[in-house]
């Protein structure tokens, strides 16, 4: 814990999201920007469906199949990587 | 020698080098899983652990469940293989309901094991896997070896060390009963042998096939793809789930897989990623497997679009049973929607609820015969009479499937519909009661039903109704939350609707069919 991260803009928005449509389920989860969401288990196979159509729409980005794993969708870091690298 | 650990030894005679093995940067041989095997089933052996004693596998895909199943059978124990996302509560149930002597599991699962144990009086040893480590405690690569701490209150080995035989129990596999209780089909050696080898004929697996695991091995669909790939000595690469298309895409190219099987989710994910823009660099995959609910025809024409070059089966089964039918590639395009015909050596045919056998073209109850027939459910004989009945000779049952079906004028079988209410979700069956009866335990909650909603990703998705008691203030988001704490992740509701009330039928009960229609009527929340 402890180096939980505010962050402002992509980091906040997308920890926003990834709260109100993940976290939710797992109350005893603190989430820390380089923890590994599938390790965690807060998003599954199918969350992670959800996580990609969400940053193609809220960001305009269209993902190729190959470019979701674990570097780019991985953890909140890996997230705000990405969408920063593509916008 | 026709037992499952006769596989193994005799593809590691064959092949000691082969590659068995793939789980992330991890590699093993026959030679080794062979001696793995034969390593942890000394140390069950030691901890008293004698021939016919359940031995729980709570393991994710990983080289360890691998050996952990074989070394468990060639213990001359049964194993029963547990899915990593069950809850405390339900695995104490199941390790009673099988009276576990042992669970084998990892660092990760352990705390939750020994949470259930102390709720099984039978469990004696939890044993968590644990990977050689080299002199600076990086973990070694290959990971040849794999210890097994844990299993205190040693006993002495049993004086019998006589290995089982082929009508032995080889595994019991839970599967979720319409009661809302798991119950756990008995397998036998025979059976699992003759299951595997059925299809391997029909896919026309060999030594030089390389298949994708990303399906889990505490299901039988996962199970059978490490069984077949021993059987033939071919590779099996193990993936812990589906999360990431780009991953699993890479690792068929990377590793030259040759076939992969998947559920509609699967199929689903991976045609909308678009996974065309690089299936031509894909010359090595050879086959694709669909089991678990049909795949929509546009689903088909995408994975067909995307990986031309290899055969897609679609195929029905039932844990029951492992598999019932398959339609061989070459009849996709005339009969999209069929599951096919029996597997080899299986006969299947459909009755009306006289038990007559209908002609083409009628509408009911799909039975089973073959080796591949469970011996029943562990410990209900009750369940078990509704399911198997005296079939054709005095020794031999039949299967009831509870599915109904339709055959057309050359035999070729397609689902209809389930009799019971249980919901298939990702692939997955999902008993409403036990939704329900988790529900039912939180807090102000005075009813709760549990319905499917058709979902383009998951099959059925699992919709809750929630009748709050007079004055409680429930939220739907803590009801999902509840439900994750108690439930597998493939049970928990994707959507949970509060209602003042919920309709009923003329003789007053739930009216499952209206809530149903309303579910479908709704649009998906997430």
């Amino acid at each position: 814990m402890g180096d939980t991260e505010v962050g402002t803009g992509v980091r906040a928005e997308l920890r926003a999201y990834i709260e109100e449509a993940f976290l939710y389920l797992h109350p005893d989860v603190e989430l820390r920007d380089h923890d590994q969401f599938l390790e965690l288990g807060v998003i599954d196979s199918l969350g992670f469906v959800e996580l990609v159509e969400e940053v193609q729409t809220r960001y305009g980005i269209a993902v190729d199949a190959l470019e979701i794993t674990e570097e780019n969708f991985g953890s909140l870091d890996a997230l705000v990587a990405f969408v920063e690298r593509r916008r | 020698m026709s037992t499952l650990s006769a596989d193994l030894r005799r593809a590691a005679a064959t092949a000691p080098g082969k590659e068995a093995l793939v789980a992330g940067e991890r590699r093993m041989t026959y030679a080794e899983l062979d001696a793995a095997a034969s390593a942890l089933a000394a140390r069950l052996h030691a901890l008293g652990v004698e021939r016919g004693d359940r031995v729980a596998i709570l393991l994710p895909n990983s080289i360890e469940a691998a050996i952990a199943i074989y070394g468990a059978l060639r213990a001359g124990a049964a194993f029963v293989p547990l899915n990593p996302t069950i809850k405390a509560d339900k695995l104490a149930y199941v390790l009673s309901d099988c009276e576990a002597t042992a669970i084998v599991t990892d660092d990760q699962l352990a705390a939750l094991a020994e949470e259930a144990s102390g709720h099984a009086p039978s469990v004696r040893h939890t044993l968590r896997a644990e990977q050689a480590t080299d002199a600076r405690g990086a973990r070694s690569c290959p990971a040849a070896s794999v210890s097994w701490p844990g299993g205190a209150r040693s006993r002495p080995a049993p004086t019998t060390t006589a290995g089982p035989i082929n009508v032995d129990l080889a595994a019991i596999v839970y599967t979720s009963g319409s009661t809302g209780r798991p119950k756990g089909v008995t397998l036998t050696h025979a059976n699992m042998m003759f299951a595997a080898g059925s299809i391997v004929s029909y896919l026309g697996m060999h030594v030089h096939d390389r298949v994708l695991c990303v399906v889990p091995l505490s299901f039988d669909y996962g199970l059978y793809q490490l069984l077949m790939c021993v059987r033939v000595g071919a590779t099996l690469v193990l993936e812990k789930g589906f999360a990431f298309p780009g991953r699993v895409l890479e690792l068929l190219e990377r590793e030259e897989i040759t076939g992969l099987p998947g559920v509609p989710t699967i199929f689903q994910v991976l045609a909308s990623a678009g996974a065309g823009a690089v299936a031509h660099d894909l010359p090595e995959l050879r086959f694709l497997t669909n089991t678990a609910a049909a795949l929509a025809p546009t689903t088909i024409e995408a994975i067909r679009a995307a990986f031309p070059q290899a055969r897609l089966y679609s195929m029905y089964g039932l844990t029951e049973c492992k598999r019932v039918s398959y339609l061989p590639p070459e009849q996709l395009d005339a009969r999209p929607e069929s599951v096919g015909i029996p597997i080899p050596g299986t006969e299947a045919w459909i009755e009306d609820d006289a038990g007559n056998r209908l002609p083409q073209g009628g509408v009911g109850e799909l039975v089973v015969r073959g080796a591949h027939v469970m011996q029943g459910y562990w410990n209900d004989p009750a369940a078990t009479a509704e399911r198997l009945r005296p079939g054709r000779w005095p020794w031999e049952r039949e299967l009831m499937t509870g599915d109904l079906f339709r055959q057309d004028d050359e035999g070729y079988l397609s689902f209809v519909g389930r009799r019971d209410d249980i919901l298939k979700s990702r692939g997955e069956k999902v008993a409403p009661k036990e939704v329900e009866a988790v529900l039912h335990q939180a807090d102000g909650v005075r009813m709760a039903a549990v319905v499917g909603a058709p979902d383009r990703m998951l099959g059925q998705a699992i919709v809750a109704y929630v009748v709050p008691h007079d004055g409680a203030q429930l939220q739907a988001a803590v009801l999902r939350r509840h439900c994750a704490q108690h439930l597998e992740d493939y049970m928990v509701p994707s959507r949970v609707e509060l209602r003042e009330q919920l309709p009923t039928t003329p003789n007053g009960k739930i009216d499952r069919r209206a809530l149903a229609e309303d579910a479908a009527a709704t649009p998906a929340a997430r």
